[in-house]
């Protein structure tokens, strides 16, 4: 039995990305929904004052998730001048190298979250918020939120969730793209 | 110096210009020494989402997807013919107009070309315009779009000025008066050198019934304009209203918006705003460096040297920025010279921000239509089946007009702040 990791992985990573637009695309409507509930109370004369915080969290959540997409999809906002201008040799070698700083970026952003949110050492004093305070001045896990009574590292989360989901989707392109004879980049 | 190699090389290999922020910043940390800042790298580009103002951007985006499949755009286009569709080259000021309403509606000139390239384009075609011409009228159009309200690149301004969104809205209007006049006395100078055709009349019944089925979408400009003009409703709020009463008119009175179509419309909106966020989070990185550089007093410094005078200051910004929105995409190219020209303009010059964000957003959507990157050229050369070339050879008159009006917007700030409270 041979198994053959590309192909999963190309797999997975359109799978998560399908996901991912979809949680995007309801967050979007939760955006709207929250707006105009927020202008329903209001003008009813009960307004809530959670309601701004929790659209902005949305927005975020939603940003955070379409920025996967955009890494899955390779539909991010780039200078094509001189690029397109180059051999298709050339063009092929300039796609991959892109490729290849998107995923180290992927995994450089991850390493970053997992340093914030330091789940060894939060174990290792036995999930004792105050221990960790003490051990590595680190206050990630103290950060409250305004309005909405959530810890702040549970909205916080969303950083490291897509630097881990474009570590997966820039693997996949990276892999497709060197195993594909032709140039890599879609324009 | 090795960061400015860094940001030049990772541009022309084409990676995500988000990207491109993001890694110059990690450059700029490691060769400053500065380590500690990558304890909060990942929190900063959350923190530069975290904004109230932002939350304009998807439901802008919103109520475009909701218009453009609700049938609203070739209603208004009904509707523009019945005022000026009886004179010779009626139908290229009913482009105008109707670029003028949709202007009003949607917030990205690259939507609002798309959307009116496919409409526009075949009919003025079909009536014996050029090709390049229909084109061009199409193209040019659409830049109004980002300057009169609402407009995404003046939300994106707001909250990198800091300064309230609805305010810049208003700062929009007579500028984008004075750019669709600008507009209307091109194609007239084209209509006396080449001619036009005669222009299709609608009448009696015919007009009534067009004019009658637009008027419902005229809610959707109302409330966005009404809510922020009144003080009612923030931006963000009006732009809510606005996609709930452009699902309505889709859903209920013209009926062409299916109930299924919701899910996808969401979904598009999410993903093509993220797009604009994407970038707007690596900016707030990027402005680290900025920050560290003290790259404003820099430039500061070398700008006092050649003038002090505000005007002269504003026409260099102008020469500056269409060789930079010829090369970047309009929104990214505000996000990286807003934190860099803007305390420079209202320290050293006293330029008010709101008219110094008017001027430079007509300079940025103006390399929409340029190349080599003119995004907006090439979605209007793809759907009307015009070279981009011809396209942009039939543009010189409106890009003449738009740098008029650059050139007098630049000069008298009255006409920007005359509106603002």
């Amino acid at each position: 039995m041979t198994i053959r990791p590309i192909p999963i992985l190309s797999t997975l990573s359109r799978r998560l990305a399908g996901v991912e637009a979809i949680a995007a695309g309801l967050l979007a409507a939760a955006v709207a929904g929250l707006i105009l509930l927020n202008v329903a109370t209001r003008t009813a004369g009960a307004a809530l004052f959670w309601v701004d915080e929790l659209a902005i969290y949305a927005m975020v959540w939603m940003g955070f998730l379409g920025m996967s997409i955009t890494i899955q999809r390779r539909s991010g906002v780039s200078v094509t001048i001189l690029t397109d201008a180059l051999p298709p040799r050339l063009h092929r070698a300039a796609a991959l190298l892109v490729d290849g700083i998107i995923l180290a970026f992927s995994v450089f952003l991850l390493w970053l979250c997992w340093r914030w949110y330091d789940p060894l050492t939060l174990a290792s004093v036995s999930y004792s918020v105050d221990a960790f305070v003490g051990e590595t001045f680190n206050f990630i896990y103290r950060e409250p939120t305004q309005t909405i009574g959530v810890a702040k590292y549970w909205v916080w989360l969303i950083v490291p969730l897509t630097a881990a989901a474009m570590t997966v989707h820039a693997l996949a392109n990276l892999l497709e793209a060197l195993r594909s004879p032709h140039a890599a980049q879609v324009p | 110096m090795t960061v400015a190699g860094v940001f030049i090389v990772l541009l022309f290999l084409a990676a995500p210009i988000a990207l491109v922020l993001g890694i110059t910043a990690v450059t700029h940390i490691l060769a400053s020494g500065d380590l500690v800042l990558f304890e909060s790298y990942p929190q900063q580009l959350f923190s530069g989402l975290e904004k109230y103002g932002l939350l304009a951007i998807p439901l802008f985006m919103l109520v475009g997807e909701l218009m453009n499949e609700g049938g609203v755009t070739t209603r208004l286009i009904r509707a523009a013919r019945v005022f000026v569709g009886a004179y010779r080259g009626g139908l290229a000021y009913v482009n105008l107009l109707a670029n003028m309403m949709m202007a009003s509606i949607v917030g990205s000139a690259a939507a609002q070309i798309a959307v009116m390239s496919r409409v526009m384009t075949p009919e003025m075609t079909r009536q014996g315009y050029s090709p390049a011409f229909a084109a061009a009228t199409t193209a040019a159009g659409g830049l109004l779009s980002p300057i009169i309200p609402p407009s995404m690149l003046f939300v994106i301004y707001g909250v990198l000025a800091q300064i309230p969104i609805g305010d810049m809205f208003m700062a929009g209007i007579l500028p984008g008066l004075l750019l669709a006049f600008g507009f209307m006395c091109a194609i007239a100078f084209v209509g006396w050198r080449i001619g036009f055709p005669e222009g299709e009349a609608i009448k009696g019944k015919a007009a009534r019934q067009a004019l009658l089925q637009a008027a419902p979408s005229a809610l959707v400009p109302a409330i966005i304009i009404g809510g922020i003009l009144g003080g009612i409703a923030t931006p963000t709020e009006s732009a809510a209203l606005a996609a709930l009463s452009a699902a309505g008119l889709g859903l209920f009175v013209y009926r062409d918006l299916k109930l299924s179509a919701l899910p996808r419309l969401f979904r598009e909106t999410a993903i093509t705003s993220s797009v604009v966020l994407f970038l707007i989070a690596a900016a707030n990185v990027f402005g680290w460096i900025i920050l560290h550089e003290q790259i404003p007093q820099n430039v500061a410094a070398w700008l006092n040297g050649l003038t002090q005078n505000p005007f002269v200051f504003l026409l260099l910004v102008n020469i500056l920025l269409l060789g930079v929105g010829a090369m970047l995409d309009g929104i990214a190219a505000m996000i990286i010279v807003v934190p860099i020209l803007l305390p420079i303009a209202q320290t050293s010059y006293g330029i008010d921000p709101f008219h110094f964000g008017v001027v430079i957003s007509i300079n940025l959507v103006l390399g929409l239509l340029t190349p080599p990157v003119g995004a907006g050229l090439y979605i209007a050369a793809a759907a009307s089946n015009v070279k981009p070339g011809e396209i942009f050879r039939a543009l010189s008159p409106f890009l003449i007009a738009t740098l008029i009006a650059l050139i007098i917007l630049s000069w008298q700030p009255v006409i920007v702040t005359a509106l603002i409270r």
